[in-house]
């Protein structure tokens, strides 16, 4: 049976990460982040009922709400709502909170949010955020920061994106309130979620984030978090891609479309048969490209080399591929190059990751030839040797 | 959606070891060589000395070429055919012995002898300098090694989940594939591998000349001279009623477009010199077992 008054007590409000699937009622206090209205009809009889669903969040996690025979006026995104009575019920793996005739929804105020002080939340080493992540604390360097100009509705709004990282790895941020970042600071940030950019984690900050100054001995410095060593491809499909990500592994293969290829002067995209999606019939302009399909035996990634990665790997300028072609017209030549003079080659390539059904692709920001001149350890290699088989 | 396979770096004992396959279900499902030290192979990296590619089996000229590829471990093959003209030219270019890295689609033939011949049907090929194939040889050794600790590990906690693991570094593919050699290899002796590694060690030393290539036994000149004298056990009317079957055999293979010698058509040209089909089947098993002849397609013999 349900209580016949339903608590009211704050102290008994549970936190959103706290919630777990039971049978009872339960109090909570949260903001509505993102809300619809919904009508269905019941199969039955035909009768059509209302229901509003979408997120809630205390700072601490978030969950989808659906409340029954909601209010006329229904309730604006941002409000601050205290429940009672509410149901935990778990759909497809995740938990959810339901409202209905039971349940008393009422209007609370930012105030009686949980406070989240740093210390209340879970410090966590960057490499290990995930999109939807929330309710955590990292203790970070700014990498880099800029600023960017973005239109929000009709809203002209300034966003701060940038780096940071830890001696786990790196990751992109961007914040919505100026916290006056600088390149090289130590910040303990709390409050903040972790959301998707391109399939990869990037940390959120809006106005609830705090940012403060800290010593940073314990960080690895501005250089070294900008130059971070290799990660193995299987290990960046699994965290799905990231910012300056570096990788090294053999070119095993080239794909399509790789060479020379022709661009809109408008709008740059490649054109097909001298057709661009957009602007139809245009005079390509003529430029190089290899997609190069980088292998470290444990994943593989397509590097997207743009034409001055392309014409250093490939020994010739535009120009001088072009020349050529006047005097043997075989484009394929140009892609059976390519892949004769890469095939093989053990490249490290520091770039953005991100990830689809097609695998890991890196937009590079540098490629080099890495270093083969240096000698293994054959020490080490004897070492473990006889360690594995003893 | 299908992903790339990636290239499993492995040494030639190891890849020569692998003996069982796992073949995908549905459409365009890809089939993986699984080895006792838990690679699962679709692709491989295979670093050493190449020898000069030559054509096998079929009449001068005919696309169908293979080279020997060996490491301080042992030797593997590898091939390129009419359908991998790339490969073909690269093969063909190579024509010194030397060092090269070569990636190719993981081949299994199994023999009627039930023996499964495995070989590396090449993508791509790069010529080495020194350094380079130290390299290649240290990353191969490195991740052989770092199999061989998984599956170790596998063997003595089996109920450890592939979370634990993979949070420890380990690729999540590199679990499901020792797992996989798991149930395919229940009782491997890892211990055995110990030698050809210890040689890789001593290979990579910064002494050691990269390794000599094996003579190439195998491979295969096309001659139509009579085959080399089998075994000595056998008789001499044996010996005339095998070079009889085998004019007929180089008689339907020059005849035919594809190369190869229809089995039915043989036996029953063998039945027309008065060789029963009982005969002609156990003539056939001890040219193959001779390693004169070979059937790489069911019912499709040529020269081996």
């Amino acid at each position: 049976m349900m209580p016949e008054n339903p608590p009211t007590d704050p102290a008994s409000e549970v936190r959103l990460k706290d919630l777990r699937a039971t049978d009872g009622g339960i109090a909570l206090i949260a903001r509505v982040v993102s809300v619809a209205r919904r009508e269905i009809t019941r199969k039955t009889d035909g009768g059509r009922r209302t229901l509003l669903s979408g997120l809630l969040s205390d700072g601490t996690a978030s969950v989808r709400f659906t409340w029954w025979d909601p209010p006329p006026e229904g309730i604006e995104r941002g409000t601050v709502v205290r429940v009672a009575n509410a149901k935990v019920r778990e759909f497809r793996g995740r938990l959810e909170v339901t409202f209905d005739w039971k349940s008393r929804v009422a209007e609370g105020s930012a105030l009686e949010l949980p406070t989240m002080s740093s210390e209340d939340l879970p410090l966590r080493p960057v490499a290990s955020l995930r999109p939807r992540d929330e309710g955590l604390r990292v203790e970070a360097r700014v990498v880099r920061v800029g600023e960017k100009n973005v239109t929000v509705g009709d809203e002209r709004r300034v966003v701060h994106e940038g780096v940071l990282g830890d001696a786990s790895g790196v990751l992109a941020f961007s914040s919505w309130t100026d916290f006056r970042m600088k390149a090289g600071e130590a910040l303990r940030i709390s409050g903040g979620y972790v959301g998707s950019f391109r399939g990869r984690p990037q940390l959120v900050l809006d106005e609830r984030a705090q940012v403060e100054r800290i010593s940073g001995t314990n960080l690895p410095p501005s250089d070294a978090l900008a130059n971070s060593p290799p990660r193995s491809l299987a290990e960046v499909e699994a965290s799905g891609g990231g910012v300056d990500v570096c990788v090294e592994g053999l070119v095993v293969g080239l794909s399509p479309p790789s060479g020379i290829v022709y661009r809109c002067p408008t709008c740059r995209r490649q054109t097909q048969q001298g057709l661009c999606r957009l602007h139809g019939r245009v005079d390509g302009e003529a430029d190089l490209r290899a997609r190069l399909v980088l292998d470290d035996g444990t994943g593989s990634a397509t590097i997207q080399a743009g034409r001055a990665d392309a014409e250093a790997l490939g020994g010739h300028t535009l120009e001088e591929w072009l020349e050529k072609l006047r005097s043997q017209p075989d484009a394929s030549r140009v892609e059976e190059e390519l892949f004769e003079r890469t095939f093989g080659e053990r490249l490290r390539v520091r770039g953005d990751a991100s990830v689809d059904d097609f695998g890991v692709s890196v937009y590079p920001t540098k490629i080099e030839r890495a270093a083969a001149a240096t000698s293994p350890d054959v020490g080490e290699l004897g070492h473990r040797l006889l360690k594995v088989l003893p | 959606m299908s992903r790339r396979e990636p290239a499993w770096r492995v040494l030639a004992v190891e890849f020569n070891a692998a003996v069982e396959e796992e073949k995908g279900a549905g459409e365009k499902a890809a089939s993986y060589l699984l080895s006792p030290l838990g690679a699962r192979m679709s692709r491989v990296l295979v670093a050493g000395t190449l020898t000069p590619a030559e054509p096998v089996g079929r009449p001068e000229g005919a696309p169908f070429l293979r080279a020997r590829l060996a490491d301080p471990t042992g030797t593997v093959s590898v091939t390129a055919g009419s359908f991998q003209p790339r490969a073909m030219a690269l093969l063909r270019a190579h024509a010194e012995p030397g060092l090269a890295l070569v990636v190719g689609r993981v081949n299994l033939f199994r023999g009627r002898d039930g023996n499964a011949y495995v070989s590396v049907r090449a993508e791509g090929l790069r010529s080495l300098r020194v350094e380079a194939y130290r390299a290649q040889l240290a990353e191969t050794l490195r991740h052989t090694l770092d199999r061989i600790d998984l599956v170790r590990r596998l063997a003595a906690a089996p109920s450890e989940t592939d979370a634990a693991i993979v949070a420890d570094g380990v690729p999540a593919a590199w679990v499901r594939a020792a797992r996989a050699s798991k149930l395919r290899y229940p009782a491997v002796d890892a211990t055995r591998f110990r030698t050809p590694l210890t040689s890789v060690v001593a290979a990579l030393g910064p002494t050691t000349p990269p390794a000599r290539p094996e003579p190439s036994r195998g491979s295969v000149r096309i001659t139509r001279s009579p085959p080399p004298a089998p075994a000595a056990a056998r008789s001499a009317a044996e010996q005339a009623e095998a070079s009889a079957f085998l004019d007929v055999i180089d008689g339907l293979a020059e005849g035919s477009i594809d190369g190869y010698a229809d089995l039915r058509d043989a036996v029953r040209a063998a039945a027309g010199r008065g060789v029963t089909a009982e005969r002609a089947e156990e003539l056939l098993n001890f040219l193959e077992e001779d390693g004169v002849l070979e059937e790489p397609i069911v019912g499709k013999l040529r020269r081996a």
